[in-house]
Protein backbone atom coordinates (compact mmCIF):
# COMPACT_ATOMS: atom_id res chain seq x y z
CA UNK A 1 0.00 0.00 0.00
CA UNK A 2 1.46 3.32 -1.26
CA UNK A 3 1.98 6.00 2.06
CA UNK A 4 -0.15 8.76 0.67
CA UNK A 5 -3.28 6.55 1.12
CA UNK A 6 -2.34 4.92 4.18
CA UNK A 7 -3.33 7.36 6.64
CA UNK A 8 -3.57 7.60 11.13
CA UNK A 9 -7.35 7.18 11.96
CA UNK A 10 -8.17 7.97 15.88
CA UNK A 11 -12.02 8.25 16.52
CA UNK A 12 -12.90 8.81 13.10
CA UNK A 13 -10.53 11.68 12.12
CA UNK A 14 -7.51 10.87 9.57
CA UNK A 15 -3.96 12.14 10.12
CA UNK A 16 -1.25 12.23 7.37
CA UNK A 17 1.26 11.65 9.73
CA UNK A 18 2.11 8.68 11.88
CA UNK A 19 4.07 11.15 14.43
CA UNK A 20 2.70 12.64 17.19
CA UNK A 21 4.90 15.46 19.29
CA UNK A 22 5.05 16.83 22.87
CA UNK A 23 5.15 21.01 23.55
CA UNK A 24 6.97 20.05 26.53
CA UNK A 25 10.73 20.97 27.37
CA UNK A 26 10.68 24.16 24.77
CA UNK A 27 11.30 27.72 26.04
CA UNK A 28 10.93 29.53 22.56
CA UNK A 29 7.19 29.20 21.37
CA UNK A 30 8.81 30.14 17.79
CA UNK A 31 11.09 27.19 18.09
CA UNK A 32 8.24 24.96 19.17
CA UNK A 33 6.53 25.80 15.94
CA UNK A 34 9.20 25.02 13.78
CA UNK A 35 9.96 22.23 15.40
CA UNK A 36 5.74 21.07 14.53
CA UNK A 37 6.16 22.31 10.89
CA UNK A 38 9.60 20.24 10.45
CA UNK A 39 8.31 17.20 11.80
CA UNK A 40 4.70 16.91 9.97
CA UNK A 41 3.15 16.32 12.72
CA UNK A 42 -1.08 16.42 12.89
CA UNK A 43 -1.56 15.43 16.65
CA UNK A 44 0.13 18.15 19.26
CA UNK A 45 0.18 17.04 23.10
CA UNK A 46 0.13 20.07 25.77
CA UNK A 47 -0.39 20.26 29.71
CA UNK A 48 -2.76 21.81 32.21
CA UNK A 49 -1.10 23.90 34.69
CA UNK A 50 -2.24 26.30 37.46
CA UNK A 51 -1.72 29.89 37.06
CA UNK A 52 0.61 31.27 38.41
CA UNK A 53 -1.32 33.64 41.12
CA UNK A 54 1.53 35.95 41.48
CA UNK A 55 2.55 36.08 38.09
CA UNK A 56 -0.06 36.10 35.64
CA UNK A 57 -0.41 37.44 32.26
CA UNK A 58 1.66 34.24 30.89
CA UNK A 59 2.00 34.50 26.85
CA UNK A 60 -0.58 31.99 25.63
CA UNK A 61 0.97 28.23 24.15
CA UNK A 62 -2.87 28.05 23.16
CA UNK A 63 -3.09 31.42 20.85
CA UNK A 64 0.30 30.14 19.17
CA UNK A 65 -0.67 26.65 17.89
CA UNK A 66 -2.38 26.51 14.77
CA UNK A 67 -5.86 24.30 15.72
CA UNK A 68 -6.90 24.34 12.22
CA UNK A 69 -3.72 22.48 11.62
CA UNK A 70 -2.72 20.46 14.44
CA UNK A 71 -5.36 18.35 16.74
CA UNK A 72 -4.31 19.12 20.28
CA UNK A 73 -4.36 16.35 22.80
CA UNK A 74 -4.28 17.87 26.31
CA UNK A 75 -2.66 15.54 28.49
CA UNK A 76 -3.18 14.96 32.85
CA UNK A 77 0.40 14.61 33.17
CA UNK A 78 0.89 14.74 36.37
CA UNK A 79 -2.30 13.71 38.08
CA UNK A 80 -1.40 10.74 40.68
CA UNK A 81 -4.76 9.17 40.97
CA UNK A 82 -7.72 8.50 38.47
CA UNK A 83 -10.03 11.06 40.44
CA UNK A 84 -7.12 13.79 39.81
CA UNK A 85 -6.70 12.97 36.52
CA UNK A 86 -10.89 13.44 35.93
CA UNK A 87 -10.66 16.63 37.12
CA UNK A 88 -7.66 17.58 35.08
CA UNK A 89 -9.32 16.42 32.03
CA UNK A 90 -12.57 18.34 32.87
CA UNK A 91 -10.44 21.48 33.36
CA UNK A 92 -8.53 20.84 29.78
CA UNK A 93 -11.57 20.04 28.08
CA UNK A 94 -12.94 23.62 29.24
CA UNK A 95 -9.35 25.51 28.73
CA UNK A 96 -9.53 24.02 25.26
CA UNK A 97 -12.93 23.20 24.31
CA UNK A 98 -11.13 19.76 23.15
CA UNK A 99 -12.52 16.50 24.15
CA UNK A 100 -9.16 14.69 23.81
CA UNK A 101 -7.26 13.33 25.94
CA UNK A 102 -4.35 11.82 26.85
CA UNK A 103 -4.93 10.23 30.30
CA UNK A 104 -2.14 9.61 32.12
CA UNK A 105 -2.04 8.56 35.68
CA UNK A 106 1.27 8.40 37.52
CA UNK A 107 1.69 7.72 40.92
CA UNK A 108 5.84 7.43 41.16
CA UNK A 109 7.45 10.44 40.26
CA UNK A 110 10.50 8.46 39.92
CA UNK A 111 10.34 5.79 37.02
CA UNK A 112 6.69 7.43 35.85
CA UNK A 113 4.93 4.55 35.54
CA UNK A 114 1.40 4.62 34.90
CA UNK A 115 -0.83 2.93 37.14
CA UNK A 116 -3.28 0.49 35.11
CA UNK A 117 -6.14 -0.01 38.21
CA UNK A 118 -6.27 3.65 38.06
CA UNK A 119 -6.11 4.37 34.17
CA UNK A 120 -8.46 1.70 33.43
CA UNK A 121 -10.63 3.44 36.24
CA UNK A 122 -10.39 7.10 34.54
CA UNK A 123 -10.41 5.93 30.77
CA UNK A 124 -14.00 4.20 31.69
CA UNK A 125 -15.15 7.29 33.61
CA UNK A 126 -14.31 10.23 30.99
CA UNK A 127 -15.42 7.84 27.44
CA UNK A 128 -18.79 8.14 29.53
CA UNK A 129 -18.46 11.72 30.04
CA UNK A 130 -17.59 11.76 26.27
CA UNK A 131 -14.24 12.41 25.84
CA UNK A 132 -11.78 10.86 23.03
CA UNK A 133 -9.08 8.94 25.76
CA UNK A 134 -5.90 7.83 24.79
CA UNK A 135 -4.44 5.93 27.82
CA UNK A 136 -0.56 5.83 28.27
CA UNK A 137 -0.35 2.29 29.82
CA UNK A 138 2.60 -0.36 30.40
CA UNK A 139 2.73 -2.85 26.99
CA UNK A 140 0.26 -5.01 28.84
CA UNK A 141 -2.21 -7.22 26.47
CA UNK A 142 -4.66 -7.59 29.24
CA UNK A 143 -5.02 -4.26 30.12
CA UNK A 144 -4.76 -2.99 26.37
CA UNK A 145 -8.26 -5.06 25.51
CA UNK A 146 -9.87 -3.59 28.75
CA UNK A 147 -9.01 -0.02 27.50
CA UNK A 148 -10.59 -0.91 24.15
CA UNK A 149 -13.52 -2.88 25.58
CA UNK A 150 -14.52 0.31 27.89
CA UNK A 151 -14.39 2.66 24.77
CA UNK A 152 -10.93 4.15 24.27
CA UNK A 153 -9.23 5.43 21.09
CA UNK A 154 -5.99 4.55 21.14
CA UNK A 155 -3.38 2.36 24.00
CA UNK A 156 -0.65 4.22 24.26
CA UNK A 157 2.01 1.37 25.66
CA UNK A 158 5.99 3.23 26.65
CA UNK A 159 8.97 2.10 24.84
CA UNK A 160 10.74 2.79 28.11
CA UNK A 161 10.27 5.17 30.91
CA UNK A 162 9.30 8.69 29.88
CA UNK A 163 12.46 11.23 29.00
CA UNK A 164 14.92 8.56 29.46
CA UNK A 165 16.06 8.40 26.36
CA UNK A 166 16.25 4.66 26.49
CA UNK A 167 14.73 3.81 23.36
CA UNK A 168 12.47 1.05 22.09
CA UNK A 169 12.76 -1.19 25.05
CA UNK A 170 9.22 -3.13 24.81
CA UNK A 171 9.48 -4.77 21.44
CA UNK A 172 8.20 -8.30 22.79
CA UNK A 173 5.54 -7.51 25.04
CA UNK A 174 5.01 -4.75 22.02
CA UNK A 175 3.78 -7.67 20.08
CA UNK A 176 1.06 -8.96 22.53
CA UNK A 177 0.00 -5.65 22.31
CA UNK A 178 -0.52 -5.50 18.97
CA UNK A 179 -1.78 -9.02 18.23
CA UNK A 180 -5.61 -8.66 18.11
CA UNK A 181 -5.53 -4.70 18.90
CA UNK A 182 -9.01 -3.11 17.65
CA UNK A 183 -7.63 0.24 17.82
CA UNK A 184 -4.32 2.24 16.90
CA UNK A 185 -1.25 1.46 19.00
CA UNK A 186 0.70 4.17 19.48
CA UNK A 187 4.01 3.81 21.34
CA UNK A 188 4.98 6.79 23.63
CA UNK A 189 7.57 7.67 26.13
CA UNK A 190 11.09 6.94 26.01
CA UNK A 191 12.31 7.19 22.69
CA UNK A 192 15.69 8.90 21.37
CA UNK A 193 16.20 8.53 17.52
CA UNK A 194 14.34 7.72 14.84
CA UNK A 195 15.72 4.43 14.54
CA UNK A 196 13.72 3.61 17.42
CA UNK A 197 10.44 5.16 16.35
CA UNK A 198 11.18 2.91 12.91
CA UNK A 199 11.41 -0.37 15.09
CA UNK A 200 7.84 0.52 16.97
CA UNK A 201 6.64 1.08 13.34
CA UNK A 202 8.03 -1.63 11.99
CA UNK A 203 7.00 -4.08 14.31
CA UNK A 204 3.28 -2.51 13.45
CA UNK A 205 2.63 -0.10 15.76
CA UNK A 206 0.46 2.37 14.41
CA UNK A 207 2.20 5.65 15.46
CA UNK A 208 4.86 7.50 18.04
CA UNK A 209 5.11 10.04 20.42
CA UNK A 210 8.10 11.67 21.16
CA UNK A 211 8.72 14.94 22.76
CA UNK A 212 12.20 15.47 25.14
CA UNK A 213 14.34 13.48 22.11
CA UNK A 214 13.23 16.11 19.91
CA UNK A 215 13.45 19.03 22.59
CA UNK A 216 16.18 17.80 24.28
CA UNK A 217 18.64 17.58 20.89
CA UNK A 218 20.86 19.80 19.74
CA UNK A 219 19.18 20.78 16.70
CA UNK A 220 15.34 19.96 17.64
CA UNK A 221 13.71 20.78 14.08
CA UNK A 222 16.55 18.51 12.16
CA UNK A 223 16.07 16.20 14.64
CA UNK A 224 12.18 16.66 14.76
CA UNK A 225 12.85 16.00 10.60
CA UNK A 226 14.39 12.97 11.16
CA UNK A 227 11.91 11.64 13.32
CA UNK A 228 9.34 12.09 10.37
CA UNK A 229 12.08 9.92 8.43
CA UNK A 230 11.84 7.28 10.57
CA UNK A 231 8.06 6.88 11.45
CA UNK A 232 8.11 7.16 7.65
CA UNK A 233 10.62 4.36 7.00
CA UNK A 234 9.22 2.23 9.66
CA UNK A 235 5.68 2.42 8.46
CA UNK A 236 6.86 1.14 5.05
CA UNK A 237 8.91 -1.60 6.41
CA UNK A 238 5.99 -2.84 7.74
CA UNK A 239 4.30 -2.53 5.05
CA UNK A 240 6.53 -4.35 2.78
CA UNK A 241 6.41 -7.28 4.99
CA UNK A 242 9.99 -8.22 6.24
CA UNK A 243 11.96 -11.11 5.93
CA UNK A 244 11.63 -14.29 7.65
CA UNK A 245 14.87 -14.75 10.33
CA UNK A 246 17.23 -17.43 9.48
CA UNK A 247 19.51 -18.92 12.00
CA UNK A 248 22.34 -19.34 9.75
CA UNK A 249 23.45 -17.21 6.45
CA UNK A 250 21.82 -17.67 3.34
CA UNK A 251 24.17 -16.26 0.25
CA UNK A 252 22.86 -13.61 -1.79
CA UNK A 253 24.92 -14.50 -4.87
CA UNK A 254 24.32 -17.49 -7.04
CA UNK A 255 25.98 -20.76 -5.10
CA UNK A 256 26.57 -22.49 -8.66
CA UNK A 257 29.12 -21.60 -11.13
CA UNK A 258 31.65 -20.04 -8.92
CA UNK A 259 35.45 -20.11 -10.98
CA UNK A 260 37.21 -21.94 -8.39
CA UNK A 261 40.67 -22.65 -7.70
CA UNK A 262 41.71 -26.10 -6.34
CA UNK A 263 39.76 -26.65 -3.21
CA UNK A 264 42.55 -25.01 -0.52
CA UNK A 265 44.49 -27.56 1.70
CA UNK A 266 43.01 -27.82 5.38
CA UNK A 267 45.60 -26.93 7.77
CA UNK A 268 46.93 -29.59 9.88
CA UNK B 1 -8.56 26.81 55.67
CA UNK B 2 -11.10 28.31 58.24
CA UNK B 3 -14.13 28.65 57.99
CA UNK B 4 -13.39 32.68 56.54
CA UNK B 5 -11.15 31.06 53.70
CA UNK B 6 -11.56 29.46 50.21
CA UNK B 7 -8.77 27.41 48.52
CA UNK B 8 -7.34 28.76 45.28
CA UNK B 9 -4.94 27.19 43.32
CA UNK B 10 -4.14 24.92 46.58
CA UNK B 11 -3.33 27.78 49.02
CA UNK B 12 -6.11 29.55 51.36
CA UNK B 13 -7.41 33.30 50.21
CA UNK B 14 -9.62 35.79 52.28
CA UNK B 15 -13.53 34.88 51.69
CA UNK B 16 -15.66 38.13 52.09
CA UNK B 17 -19.46 38.33 51.71
CA UNK B 18 -20.39 39.40 48.37
CA UNK B 19 -17.21 37.92 46.61
CA UNK B 20 -17.87 36.78 43.07
CA UNK B 21 -15.41 34.31 40.42
CA UNK B 22 -15.29 37.30 38.30
CA UNK B 23 -14.29 39.66 41.25
CA UNK B 24 -11.55 37.20 42.45
CA UNK B 25 -9.96 37.16 39.24
CA UNK B 26 -9.79 40.50 38.91
CA UNK B 27 -8.28 40.78 42.35
CA UNK B 28 -5.80 38.21 41.36
CA UNK B 29 -5.20 40.04 37.85
CA UNK B 30 -6.12 36.98 36.06
CA UNK B 31 -7.49 38.02 32.42
CA UNK B 32 -10.24 34.95 31.30
CA UNK B 33 -9.08 34.79 28.21
CA UNK B 34 -6.82 31.50 27.57
CA UNK B 35 -8.01 30.30 30.98
CA UNK B 36 -10.12 27.78 32.78
CA UNK B 37 -11.72 27.58 36.02
CA UNK B 38 -13.03 24.90 37.90
CA UNK B 39 -15.68 26.18 41.33
CA UNK B 40 -15.61 22.46 43.45
CA UNK B 41 -17.26 20.11 40.14
CA UNK B 42 -18.22 22.76 38.10
CA UNK B 43 -15.77 23.45 34.89
CA UNK B 44 -15.82 26.70 32.79
CA UNK B 45 -14.23 27.82 29.68
CA UNK B 46 -12.46 31.61 30.07
CA UNK B 47 -14.98 32.95 27.82
CA UNK B 48 -18.15 30.98 29.67
CA UNK B 49 -16.90 32.29 33.27
CA UNK B 50 -19.98 33.11 34.96
CA UNK B 51 -19.89 35.95 37.97
CA UNK B 52 -21.50 33.19 40.94
CA UNK B 53 -21.22 34.10 43.99
CA UNK B 54 -18.79 32.06 46.37
CA UNK B 55 -18.58 30.59 49.18
CA UNK B 56 -16.28 30.45 52.29
CA UNK B 57 -14.79 26.33 51.79
CA UNK B 58 -14.97 26.44 48.04
CA UNK B 59 -12.17 25.28 46.10
CA UNK B 60 -11.32 27.30 42.73
CA UNK B 61 -8.68 25.93 40.21
CA UNK B 62 -7.60 28.51 37.25
CA UNK B 63 -5.81 26.72 35.05
CA UNK B 64 -4.14 27.42 31.80
CA UNK B 65 -2.53 25.73 29.23
CA UNK B 66 1.34 24.83 28.27
CA UNK B 67 3.87 22.71 27.27
CA UNK B 68 3.91 19.42 27.83
CA UNK B 69 4.28 15.80 26.19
Amino acid sequence: MPLHSDPLTIAGKTFGSRLMLGTGKFNDLGLMNAVLEASGTGIVTVAIRRVELRAPGHVGLLESLDLNRYQLLPNTAGCRTAEEAVRVARLARAATGVSWIKLEVIPDARWLLPDPVGTLEAAEILVGDGFTVLPYVQPDAVLARALERVGCATVMPLASPIGSGRGFRTGELLRTVLDGASVPIVVDAGLAVPSDAAQALEAGADAVLVNTAVAEARDPVGMAHAFALGVRAGRAAFLAGRMAERETASPSSPAMGIPRLPDPEVPA
Amino acid sequence: MTPEELQVNGTAHPFAPGLTLLTLLQKLNISPQGVAVAVNDDFYPGAQIPDRALQAGDTVEIVRITGGG
